[in-house]
């Protein structure tokens, strides 16, 4: 078989195996598997309300997943994207509340550009430090998420803070806020969603039919062999950098355009992190994350669903964890595989 | 005839406790925060269990679950319980398209202008809690030194240390105690690392006995004492640990928040700041079951059960019989509205305690 139908089949079949090795969890709590995965289908895609919920929830993952993945063909492991999105986000609402003057048509993709500079010159400076001193970014990237946390949640109560109730800024300015698709009661799904999507098709193309793409996974793939091929590695380090910051900033800028309207000290929620466990789930390929995506947020969303029937949202906590477990550990999925294959051969 | 009726009349209550659902929705704390999602929890399955309804809790990840979670539970729910200042916004949105389920929520402040006729929320007077912990902690500390540990610094976290603060300087006033109060914030409601490591740290710069007003986090920060004390002590046993104590006068101590949480570590833990959290789930389910729902903003203090301090189960005997004796007629003053307890940073800095001499 070969490798694009494996990178396909690898995480399909995990996901199959985790909600199986999950029953077993769900069996031991005294309650009924059937019932709990049908209420976390019916949670994910049994209504209007639910489906709007997987998709809010899908969007951020898209983009921070993307921000990883992107990050890991270039041969960097960016742990930052969570302090980036937040900074992303804090910026890109500090524009967004001053710019009612301006028309929508100028005021949204303006705020989505502001947010995203903002999450690549953060993430610019692990590529800096990398380049130029070779301070490895995992270090730095988790360094600089607390400073992004931190300074994040004292904007919050102190400059920029208003009103009683969640931390939070001001309202951002009308103009700059993302058209809703649909209104369900009081959730709005947002247009976010399709720029997530265009996104990951933008970054699909860099990555596989540009040379500057070419570039980047070659450093990736081995910087010694690159260089001497005449590809700068520097200069592609703090590039890829930035373009997945650029990536995690747009994550929290849309949360902040389409999902809450402000800024909210606890915005980012780990959607950082989780984009590490989606990058490799989709197998860094910017369709898989897609999906990737989606399975994460349908799997939340649904879980919710699931309290309903009395079955405690960790066990989504369970599912999550093995499907990374198994994909990462591919080979026991193809050792498992390879062998029910050669039983029946025999 | 009249049997009948009787028997309609029955069945009729019957089916409609049966109908009777409270759900409430966690912020992202969630149950196990031994805290004020806990307490909640408790209240209502109090009153549920009195009136025969049903009673189910939902968990939230992330903020953006507030809305699609309250949204779910009131389909199904007569009445939902919104926990914690976090889910203020969402809460006013969701219940707004649910004008027939009722609302309670805890330690929310409805936001400016808006009071719905189908929701009530509780808040407490903080301060009031944190006095108890204030004045007791001054009294019991050796080094002079007490420490405030606050998650997220949000109204109720901060009323609580105005009280912490005003406690100690009354303590110190009266007592001619050089008390010194060491301030920090984890940010975070969840995590116990961050409230041990901060906790941790105040105990480095001196302190003694550290005030945890940190939801979940405040648990690393029992733990912090508990080990503390232990190493000092050689025994997690109450009594090795209230025997040192009284031999040395000396020892680590933390003080729990928002419910009892003495038991966490018996001799550790000194007293608990608590909130009647509990008490207001409770009314809220009964008045909506009664039909004398009430929508607006109910301020709970000492007076309205609101507001206290745990009965200090395991640590009575470490604390002087006068501070115990103190600190009721202090209550009694506050009560009476004739000590003011200060809600604002800028009360808390004009606060002057006032001349009290106490009858014995």
């Amino acid at each position: 078989m070969n490798n694009r139908l494996w990178a396909f089949l690898v995480p399909i079949i995990s996901v199959i195996m985790a909600l199986l090795i999950s029953s077993v969890v769900i069996l031991l709590i005294g309650q009924d598997p059937i019932v709990a995965y049908a209420a976390l289908f019916k949670g994910a895609f049994g209504s209007k309300l639910a489906i709007a919920s997987v998709i809010i929830k899908t969007t951020p993952l898209i983009l921070t997943g993307l921000a990883v993945g992107f990050g890991f063909r270039a041969g960097l492991f960016n742990i930052g994207a969570e302090g980036q999105m937040v900074m992303g986000a804090m910026i890109a609402t500090a524009f967004a509340i001053n710019v009612a003057w301006m028309p929508a048509v100028l005021a949204i993709p303006l705020t989505m550009v502001v947010g995203m500079a903002a999450g690549a010159g953060y993430a610019a400076i692990a590529g800096v430090l990398k380049a130029k001193t070779g301070a490895h970014e995992v270090v730095t990237t988790i360094m600089l998420n607390w400073i992004a946390e931190y300074l994040s949640s004292y904007v919050v109560t102190v400059p920029m803070g208003v009103g009683f109730g969640t931390p939070k800024s001001p309202e951002i300015a009308n103009s700059a806020k993302l058209p809703p698709l649909m209104t369900v009661q009081a959730t709005e799904l947002t247009s976010g969603i399709i720029v997530a999507v265009i996104a990951a098709v933008v970054i699909y193309i860099v990555l596989e039919k540009t040379t500057k793409g070419y570039e980047l996974k070659g450093t990736g793939f081995n910087p010694y062999a690159a260089e001497y091929g005449g590809i700068k590695i520097s200069q592609n380090i703090v590039l890829a950098m930035a373009i997945s910051g650029a990536l995690s900033g747009l994550a929290g800028t849309l949360e902040v355009m389409g999902v809450h309207h402000r800024f909210l000290g606890t915005l980012s929620g780990g959607k950082g992190f989780d984009g590490i466990s989606i990058a490799l789930i989709g197998q860094n390929n910017p369709i898989g994350i897609i999906f990737a995506a989606l399975l994460m947020g349908s799997l939340r969303t649904g879980s919710n669903e699931m309290q309903f029937v009395g079955v405690p949202k960790h066990i989504i906590l369970i599912v999550q964890a093995i499907i990374i477990f198994l994909v990462a550990a591919d080979r026991i999925v193809r050792t498992i595989l390879i062998r029910k294959k050669r039983v029946k051969a025999s | 005839m009249r049997k009948a009726l009787v028997a309609i009349f029955l069945v009729m209550v019957v089916v409609f406790a049966m109908g009777f659902k409270v759900i409430m929705v966690t912020d992202i704390g969630g149950l196990g925060d031994k805290s004020f999602n806990d307490g909640t929890w408790e209240g209502a399955l109090i009153a549920a269990k009195e009136i025969g309804a049903e009673a189910q809790v939902i968990q939230s990840y992330e903020q953006a679950d507030y809305i699609p979670n309250l949204t779910k539970a009131a389909q199904q729910a007569d009445v939902v319980f919104a926990v914690g200042f976090m889910m203020t916004d969402a809460l006013f949105k969701v219940a707004k398209q649910f004008p027939n389920t009722y609302f309670v929520g805890i330690d929310i402040t409805p936001p400016e202008g808006q009071t719905l006729p189908n929701v009530v929320c509780y808040i407490f007077k903080e301060e009031q809690a944190g006095f108890y912990a204030g004045y007791i902690g001054a009294a019991m500390t050796a080094t002079g030194k007490i420490g405030f540990v606050g998650g997220i610094p949000i109204p109720p976290v901060e009323r609580f240390r105005y009280g912490f603060e005003a406690g100690a300087k009354i303590y110190s006033t009266l007592h001619k105690k050089k008390v010194e109060v060491l301030k920090g914030y984890t940010n975070d409601f969840e995590d116990p690392k961050k409230g041990k490591d901060l906790t941790l740290a105040q105990y480095a710069q001196g302190a003694d006995i550290v005030f945890l007003a940190a939801g979940a986090c405040g648990n690393g920060g029992i733990e912090a004492a508990k080990e503390k004390m232990v190493a000092l002590v050689g025994s997690d046993k109450l009594a090795d640990i209230i025997d040192y104590y009284m031999k040395n006068k000396k020892g680590y101590f933390a003080i729990g928040v928002d419910v009892d949480q003495d038991y966490m570590a018996p001799g550790v833990v000194l007293c608990s700041a608590t909130k009647g959290i509990s008490t207001a789930a409770y009314y809220g389910v009964k008045a909506a079951w009664e039909g004398t729902f009430e929508g607006g903003l109910q301020v709970l203090g000492i007076k309205e059960d609101g507001a206290g301090v745990s009965p200090m189960k395991y640590t009575k005997g470490m604390v002087p019989n006068s501070v115990i004796a103190e600190v009721a007629y202090l209550t009694k003053l506050v009560k009476d509205g004739k000590l003011v307890i200060p809600d604002t940073e800028d009360a808390l800095k004009a606060f002057q305690v006032p001349s009290i001499t106490f009858p014995f």
